[in-house]
This record gives structure tokens, C-alpha cells and sequence, in this order.
């Protein structure tokens, strides 16, 4: 298979640029619609595989990317060694979890729902970057509010929040009161 | 005594490996294989005590949340043994609903954590350009308004106050004792057919330079010949004495 004008254009355009493109930004680039872009990416994606490549064209944080197969992680993560941060704890984990999903919120509505202490679970999380501070509540206290960056998004490899797992079911679960809850028994071939 | 062992050795996964007492609960409701819909309260809490026991045992630290949980426990448990009464207005209330929609939502986001970490488990192995180059670039790049938060703000004074602090710098002045200074003193102390002590010549509470000083003069002049001393046995006292060719010889 050879590669058409635009899809090289595409894929130009993705690896030059200094930060990720988006489906809009890569319309007005190469003067084409949406639909003629896509397709331009899939075929970027047909040759890289047919042809064994080590990369691919994905999406992430609402931008089009050239990512690297897993398989040579370990390879190129010598790169970047010393520089790439740890992986997160349970605790920032479940943390990041409760923030996604029912952002903005803060730090009260976190702890109420993971029952313990989040103080530096958050801490870690702003310390990187994948959550920030959005604002506050006009509440008494008017506490701070926490919301998530696109270094979560690009972290967990998500395109953008709609694509967090199971977000409609999560979505209705936290704005449900306890006795709707009750009544739906949405979890009851939940874990035993 | 099986049942003790068991008991023993399983509290001993410590309150460390929970995530609060919400994440205790759950792993007790899975060991003892009890739906999250039909909780025997008074069971839980016993067994959610027992841990919360066991671990003050071990001296752990019991995080506050644990102690809050095992009160809301207990209180639970000791309403459903009482018979509900007509009058107190609460008996619509289900004391476990409450905890049940806590645990509820509590084991979705749990799950979700997992999911986070499976992910987190493939994104690191994939490598993007746009991305990682410019994320952990060693260089220093210029911050663009807008780009430092309040955080940054603080981070950079937290570093600043860390430095160490720069210690006030004290001069110490030196007394300059000389050993010529020393013997013009002494030829005054040592007198001829009197005996003096080296406690004596230096003084009472003198300063470690005046007792060095004083030593040494007391060594150059035993060189010279100037002064005998005795010393009956290590570290008593020293003992002077004159000796004619002091005289003599200055």
C-alpha cells in the first residue's frame, strides 16, 4: 500500500508538530473534512502495521499522537531513566479515581467516599501534574476544588473524559441519593 | 487454639495494607463470603473490632477513621439488638443503608482504581511524540504566564527555605599567651625553695589555651634546667620547683 498525499501530509504534520494535534487543527492544516482525516488515519495506522512498524497513530488528550508499541517499552524507557516518575500508590489511585469521575470536588467529598484521610494522596497528585486546583466552593470554608489535567489523560492513556471506564454507569451511581441506590440494587450480582 | 492461630495470623495483614476502614470492611465481607445487601451487623462489627483489637495489641498505629468506623460499628450493632421502638421516629431508618451505599460506592471507585492501574501498567511501556520528550526534557524551559501555579509558587519557596540556612559567623578572638609571657609570670609564682603546684600556677577554671600555654612553658623550662617537677603517680598532682640556675642563667 502507498500512502496518499494527505494521509502523508497527516502524518507530517503529527510528528513534527511540538504538541498533539486535534481533529480540528488537522482539518485547517491540510484544508480537509473530519471524515477524510480519519480515514487518512487509518491508513497511516495500515501501513505502519503492514510493514512492521514500531508505531502507531493514536489518540490521547484529545490530540493524535505517533506512540511507540509496548512490546519495546523496556527499550525506550532507558531514555527517559532517572527522569520517568514511579508509579502511583493504591491510595493516589483511588484518589485519581474519585476525582475523575466527579470533578470538580473537593477534598471532603473524597474522603467521604474513600473514608480515610486523602491529604497526601492529593499532594501527590498535584505534585504531578495530574490534578489541579480548579477553583473553590461558595460554601462556608469555601474549600478547594480539584480537577484533572491532561497529564491524567495522557497518563492513563484516555482520549478525553467520556472515556473513562464505565463512565455513564458512575455518572448516575454518584447522583443518586442512598435510597435510590437501595431501590435500583444496580450492584446486586456485584462481588460477593 | 486452631481457631486463635488462624485469627492471629490473619489479623497480622495489617491495618497497613487497607486502605481505610472502608477497604477493611469490604476484605471482611469477601472472607466471610457475606452479601454487601444482607450484612449481619453485629457479626461485622465484632470481626471489625477484633482487627481494630488486634492491631492496638500489636501496637500499631489505629488511624482515627478506624476508631470512627468501629464506634458507627458498634452503635449499629447495639440498635439492632434493641427492639425497635415506635416512639424514637428513627424506625424507618435502616441503621445499615448508609454504610451499605458507602461500601457500594466505595468498591466501584476501588474497581475503577484497578482499572487506572492496568492502564497505568500499559501507558508506561507506550511512548508518544508528541509527549515524552518534552514532558521529562532535562532542560530548562522558560515558564510561559500563565503555566506556573500556585503549587509551583510554593514548591519553589519550600526549596528556598530548605537551603541550608547560612550560620551567623561569629569571630573568635584568640588570646595570645606567649611562652616568654608565661615565664615572666612564673618567675614570680616559682620561688626559690617553695614548692608550687601546676593547679596552682594555671588557676582556678582556666581556659583549655592557658593550661596548653602553661604546659608548654612548663616543659621549656624543665628543658632549660629552670624548674625540677614531681609527679607522685599518673595524673596527680604536678609539683615545681626552682632550681638555682634559674638565676644563673637569666
Amino acid at each position: 500500500m502507498i500512502l496518499d498525499r494527505l494521509a502523508r501530509e497527516v502524518e507530517a504534520l503529527i510528528f513534527a508538530s511540538d504538541g498533539s494535534l486535534s481533529i480540528q487543527e488537522l482539518c485547517e492544516y491540510t484544508g480537509s473534512g473530519e471524515d477524510s482525516i480519519h480515514q487518512a488515519l487509518d491508513r497511516i495506522n495500515k501501513v505502519f502495521l503492514d510493514q512492521q512498524h514500531a508505531l502507531t497513530v493514536i489518540e490521547v488528550a484529545g490530540g493524535f499522537r505517533i506512540a511507540t508499541d509496548r512490546e519495546f517499552g523496556d527499550v525506550v524507557s532507558q531514555l527517559f531513566e532517572g527522569r520517568k516518575p514511579g508509579k502511583l500508590s493504591r491510595a493516589a489511585l483511588e484518589t485519581m479515581a474519585v476525582i475523575a469521575y466527579s470533578q470538580p470536588c473537593t477534598r471532603a467529598a473524597i474522603e467521604s467516599i474513600r473514608g480515610v484521610n486523602c491529604d497526601s494522596a492529593i499532594r501527590t497528585l498535584l505534585e504531578r501534574d495530574m490534578i489541579k486546583i480548579s477553583g473553590r466552593m461558595e460554601t462556608p470554608g469555601r474549600p478547594l476544588l480539584y480537577s484533572t489535567t491532561l497529564v491524567f489523560l495522557e497518563y492513563f492513556g484516555l482520549a478525553d473524559l467520556d472515556h473513562l471506564p464505565r463512565f455513564d454507569e458512575i455518572e448516575e451511581l454518584l447522583g443518586m441519593s442512598s435510597s435510590e441506590m437501595e431501590e435500583r440494587d444496580l450492584f446486586g450480582t456485584g462481588e460477593k | 487454639m486452631k481457631e486463635l492461630t488462624v485469627l492471629n495470623s490473619s489479623c497480622r495483614i495489617e491495618l497497613d495494607a487497607f486502605e481505610g476502614p472502608l477497604d477493611l470492611l469490604l476484605y471482611l465481607l469477601r472472607r466471610d463470603e457475606i452479601d454487601i445487601y444482607d450484612i449481619p451487623v453485629a457479626h461485622v462489627a465484632d470481626q471489625f473490632l477484633k482487627y481494630i483489637r488486634r492491631a492496638r495489641e500489636l501496637d500499631l498505629n489505629v488511624a482515627s477513621e478506624y476508631l470512627l468506623m468501629a464506634a458507627t460499628l458498634t452503635k449499629m450493632k447495639s440498635k439492632a439488638l434493641l427492639p425497635t421502638s415506635r416512639f424514637d421516629g428513627e424506625e424507618n431508618i435502616d441503621p445499615g443503608a448508609e454504610l451499605r451505599c458507602q461500601l457500594i460506592l466505595y468498591r466501584t471507585f476501588r474497581e475503577i482504581a484497578e482499572e487506572l492501574q492496568r492502564s497505568e501498567e500499559v501507558w508506561t511501556e507506550i511512548f508518544t511524540s508528541p509527549g515524552e520528550r518534552e514532558r521529562w526534557s532535562t532542560d530548562s524551559f522558560e515558564i510561559e504566564p500563565g503555566q506556573a501555579s500556585l503549587l509551583d509558587l510554593l514548591e519553589a519557596l519550600n526549596s528556598l527555605s530548605e537551603k541550608e540556612p547560612e550560620l551567623p559567623s561569629q569571630k573568635i578572638q584568640r588570646t595570645l599567651l606567649t611562652i616568654s609571657e608565661c615565664i615572666n609570670a612564673l618567675e614570680k609564682k616559682i620561688i626559690f625553695g617553695k614548692t608550687i603546684s601546676f593547679r596552682d600556677i594555671i588557676g582556678p577554671e582556666p581556659a583549655r589555651s592557658r593550661i596548653v600555654s602553661y604546659f608548654i612553658t612548663i616543659l621549656e623550662l624543665i628543658r632549660r634546667g629552670w624548674i625540677s617537677c614531681h609527679q607522685a603517680y599518673p595524673f596527680s598532682e604536678i609539683e615545681l620547683q626552682r632550681t638555682e640556675r634559674w638565676s644563673v642563667d637569666s
